[in-house]
């Protein structure tokens, strides 16, 4: 079975099986990430790049292939279009510095959604800051669900960049990018998607999409944490300045000047997070074993199942209820705050998150200061879905 | 008694229930929010200080049961302090409240000694504190505070 491949499933809280439904905050991760970075530690520890010594060769080529296995997750024209990253945070700061800063004069417009995480709405705001420009949002709806009908007039002539969010992390509506990229493309806007949730749970296709810049956080496809990798097209890659100075960006350096080096190496200063990077390939060679269909379909009846076990707590009301959505359940109920609906389930063994999950517009939209987070992954079971509803009902109990 | 009624006490569950001195008041001198924005707990403190002393102490806002109870105890336990008092009272209850600290009460601190057993959940000690330092920084004329 696929869930035994992941060993943190069986951990035991308050005395109670994990019910383990926090997975857009962190997933869990399967034996074969583990044992890629043990791997590396046991018997490839050296830096890469750099030694004629055989180890650090093999660390090297277990690095280079972990891009690889993450170009063909996200069907990347190639591995070179590929920066190793910490996560999505790190993927969109370097793109508003390196390629939108240069690009930008006071009075440009930078747009985003409402449903953007912090980590594709903070960068941006330092960006209007540093430039005078303006930071435009596309609104959206009681669903959760993103009106475009204003689209035309939010991208014009002074857009000159555009970033969205794939799938939204707190109330799991999947955005239409392909339209969306289209339309910035229509304007002449490049555009970022920032895929932290899309990846664990649908197949990304970059060449498809025909996105300017995607980015990856792995711990979230259940790579390690600290890794990530964010694609950009060659060209603009090839034409943007290094994010930081450092070892391995440089092909050469004097005191007077300093040559760079290639994509991706030229973005890739110090040395990295090699386990990570690794561990992150293992984790998209096990994601394309599995096949991204069986994860979409078992997504699927997840959702389904979940939506309606919910229904037989009264009182609950799930925020974000999207046609295109994620299993990722955001959810109040009536005269129990959600800190201690997450205080009291995790006594019964089930992991969620509360609070505004990174995104403060989206439950001031709402007028809420905050939900719960049931967020499933393909390994959840109906079984732990009943387990949720079972101790919500004796949250309820508590307070009635 | 399971750990988890050591947190939900009948007490505090009364108190959540029916929070003492709830709502914002006509008039105060001094106010502060406090606010634990990860956690989504907001609780706005109104103060009367009149010649120094507590005349009213107030509450509103959103918040967990842990952190309503918490603020509803304390209203009823502070009114009527001098500043100088209140400030006892909450360098008792930052004591007893600390992690490091033994399960120590006090008797000052009447039935706010309760929230003692918060103490067994650590995630939950910023919901109890918060109150406190809302108060806190309306006394010292700060705006807002936070236990995050």
């Amino acid at each position: 079975m696929l869930r035994d491949q992941f060993p943190g499933l069986n951990n035991q809280v308050h005395g109670k099986p994990l019910v383990y439904l926090d997975n857009a905050a962190t997933a869990q991760r399967p034996l074969a990430v583990l044992d890629a970075v043990n791997g590396y530690y046991l018997h490839h520890n050296a830096n890469i790049h750099r030694g004629v010594h055989a180890m650090s060769e093999s660390a090297t080529e277990l690095y280079e292939q972990a891009r690889g296995s993450l170009a063909r997750l996200i069907n990347a024209p190639s591995p070179k279009d590929l920066i190793f990253v910490r996560g999505c945070t790190e993927g969109v700061n370097l793109v508003a510095q390196t390629f939108v800063r240069s690009r930008l004069k006071a009075g440009d417009e930078i747009l985003i959604s409402h449903l953007e995480h912090h980590s594709n709405i903070v960068p941006w705001q330092i960006l209007c800051e540093q430039t005078g420009a303006v930071l435009k949002v596309i609104p959206m709806n009681e669903q959760g669900e993103l009106v475009l009908d204003d689209l035309d007039r939010l991208l014009n002539a002074r857009t000159k960049f555009m970033s969205v969010v794939h799938i939204s992390n707190s109330l799991g509506t999947i955005n239409p990018v392909k339209k969306l990229i289209k339309a910035a493309h229509d304007q002449g806007v490049p555009i970022l998607v920032d895929g932290a949730q899309a990846a664990p749970h649908i197949k990304v296709d970059v060449q498809d999409l025909d996105c300017d810049f995607y980015t990856v956080s792995g711990h979230k496809m259940y790579g390690p944490t600290g890794s990530g990798v964010l694609y950009g097209k060659a060209e603009h890659l090839n034409a943007m300045p290094p994010y930081q100075g450092g070892g391995e960006m440089i092909s050469k350096v004097t005191f007077e000047s300093t040559v760079y080096n290639a994509v991706p190496a030229k973005f890739e200063a110090g040395t990295p997070n090699i386990a990570g990077g690794i561990g992150l390939g293992a984790a998209a060679e096990f994601m394309l074993s599995v096949g991204l269909e069986r994860i979409e379909q078992r997504d699927h009846e997840l959702r389904i199942y979940t939506e309606q076990a919910l229904q037989q707590v009264d009182g609950l009301r799930i925020i974000g209820t999207a046609a295109q959505k994620s299993p990722v359940f955001s959810f109040v109920i009536d005269g129990v705050h959600a800190h201690d609906i997450g205080t009291i389930i995790d006594h019964y063994g089930v992991a969620v998150r509360t609070g505004h999950h990174c995104t403060m517009p989206i439950f001031q939209f709402f007028g809420l200061a905050g939900s719960c987070r049931a967020s499933l992954a393909f390994y959840n079971t109906e079984q732990e879905v009943d387990v949720l509803v079972e101790s919500l009902l004796k949250a309820k109990a508590m307070f009635a | 008694m399971s750990d988890l009624n050591l947190l939900y006490k009948q007490a505090i569950l009364e108190h959540n229930r029916n929070p003492r001195n709830f709502g914002k008041p006509d008039a105060w001198t001094h106010h502060a929010e406090g606010l634990n924005a990860i956690c989504g707990d907001l609780v706005e403190v109104y103060l009367t200080i009149k010649d120094g002393v507590l005349e009213a102490v107030h509450f509103d806002g959103e918040s967990c049961a842990i952190a309503t109870a918490s603020a509803s105890m304390m209203t009823e336990v502070t009114t009527g302090l001098s500043v100088a008092q209140w400030q006892a009272r909450f360098a008792q209850f930052k004591q007893m409240m600390d992690k490091r600290s033994q399960d120590q009460t006090f008797a000052e601190l009447g039935q706010v000694s309760t929230l003692v057993t918060v103490k067994k959940f650590p995630s939950r000690i910023k919901s109890a504190t918060l109150c406190w330092y809302a108060v806190d920084a309306a006394i010292h004329g700060r705006p807002t505070a936070t236990t995050e």
